[in-house]
């Protein structure tokens, strides 16, 4: 039992960072497209996707935690 | 087997191993040995001062059990009085072998936010007494050094965010809240260093300052009674049954993303820096060891940025949220 729980925390945590990078890899693509438009907007795009990124981490930083609980516990 | 059942037997089981790691036994020393909880336990807080190699035990032990306050110098004076003793990395009481009601102690983490703390009252007072002596000249070395990350947090964080007059009062906030982040950080890049902010403690109690800041200028700035209207979220009267219980879990959920976001930050970093360490040891093979350390030496320098942008990020969303609890009356009004 106790591996299936090690199973699923760890499959768990390979779909979190798959869904978080994905998320930001599509933030950073849009960011660059824009910049690439926009070029005097680049700095405002930067920290706009900075921030966004923090947010996208966030949540795959709660459903990594939660696997590193299932893991130890 | 329910879900149910399982965390029963799963508690059950924690319960036992408890009992028996009283007496020692070999399942689960080799347990308390598995290099995860090694790692983590490593990440974690200590009940004396360790730098690198160095280990004081020179903190003192505050615990309130039974009613009354305990104090002890040190652990080791702790120990020979015979009260309490350590087990497992845990102070418990020598009768029962529990742990005491509240511990109060000066931890390790403590030590180190108090490092931090003085490092930056010495640097500010510096940076203060140059900038009164300099004047209208030009700012030099270290002075011009703070001056620009003040600049840049007035001018790209604070004033952006927050209109008006409460930007000016709370830049000293975000300015306090900036450094003392990053600096902690900082320390826990060096070598034997310890993250403060890499424990939940640490990032939840400056989470706790960032939501009183946000609610205490929200009502200072837009009063009691535009306060409560914003919890409705700018939407209908009849609505309020489901708006209410959203945005009041959103002033909640706000401050705990912050302090997770935080803590899981510098813990994930220094868990992988720890793993790779531990490969060396599990290889010990010339062939692989640089691989190794080049790895570990990109994830270091990766450390270093985290180090920076979570410190800003941190203080940005702080920013964020403070700009739109004071904002959204003033569109209404």
């Amino acid at each position: 039992m106790e591996g299936l729980g090690l199973f699923g925390a760890g499959i768990g945590a390979g779909i979190s960072v798959l869904g978080a990078g994905l998320g930001i890899g599509r933030l950073a693509a849009s960011a660059l497209e824009a910049a690439g438009r926009q070029p005097e907007a680049a700095g405002d795009l930067r920290t706009t996707m900075i921030i966004a990124a923090a947010l996208i981490e966030g949540v795959a930083f709660f459903a990594l935690v939660i696997c590193l609980l299932m893991a130890i516990a | 087997m329910s879900a149910t059942e399982n965390k029963e037997k799963s508690e059950n089981e924690l319960h036992s191993e408890v009992e028996t790691t009283n007496y020692g036994t070999e399942e689960t020393t080799s347990k308390e040995e598995s290099p995860v909880t090694q790692i983590l336990n490593d990440l974690g807080d200590h009940e004396e001062f360790s730098f690198g190699p160095l280990h004081a035990d020179i903190l003192p032990v505050i615990l309130y059990d039974e009613g009354q306050f305990h104090f002890y110098g040190s652990r080791s004076s702790m120990e020979k009085s015979g009260d309490y003793l350590m087990e497992h990395h845990h102070i418990v009481r020598a009768s029962d072998h529990n742990a005491p009601d509240m511990n109060l102690s000066v931890t390790n983490m403590v030590a180190f936010q108090w490092m931090a703390m003085l490092l930056l009252v010495i640097l500010f007072f510096t940076v203060s007494k140059k900038a009164k002596k300099s004047g209208t000249s030009a700012p030099k070395g270290i002075h011009n050094f703070f001056e620009s990350i003040i600049v840049f947090l007035r001018d790209d964080v604070v004033q952006p965010n927050i209109a008006g007059n409460a930007g000016v009062r709370l830049l000293p906030y975000f300015l306090a809240l900036f450094m003392f982040i990053l600096v902690l950080n900082l320390i826990g890049l060096l070598p034997g260093g310890h993250t403060a902010t890499g424990t939940i403690g640490v990032t939840a109690a400056l989470a706790i300052t960032a939501f009183l800041v946000i609610n205490y200028t929200a009502i200072k700035e837009s009063g009691i009674k535009a306060w409560l209207h914003h919890l409705l979220g700018g939407a209908p009267v009849w609505l309020a049954p489901l708006m209410i219980p959203i945005e009041i879990a959103s002033m909640f959920i706000k401050p705990f993303s912050l302090t997770i976001r935080l803590f899981a930050n510098m813990v994930a970093g220094h868990t992988v820096l720890f793993s790779l360490m531990g490969l060396l040891f599990l290889f010990q093979s010339f062939f692989i060891a640089p691989a190794i350390v080049g790895f570990a030496t990109f994830i270091n320098l990766l450390e270093l940025l985290v180090a920076f942008l979570q410190a800003y990020i941190f203080t940005m969303l702080t920013a964020i949220f403070v700009g739109l609890a004071v904002g959204e009356h003033s569109h209404e009004h």
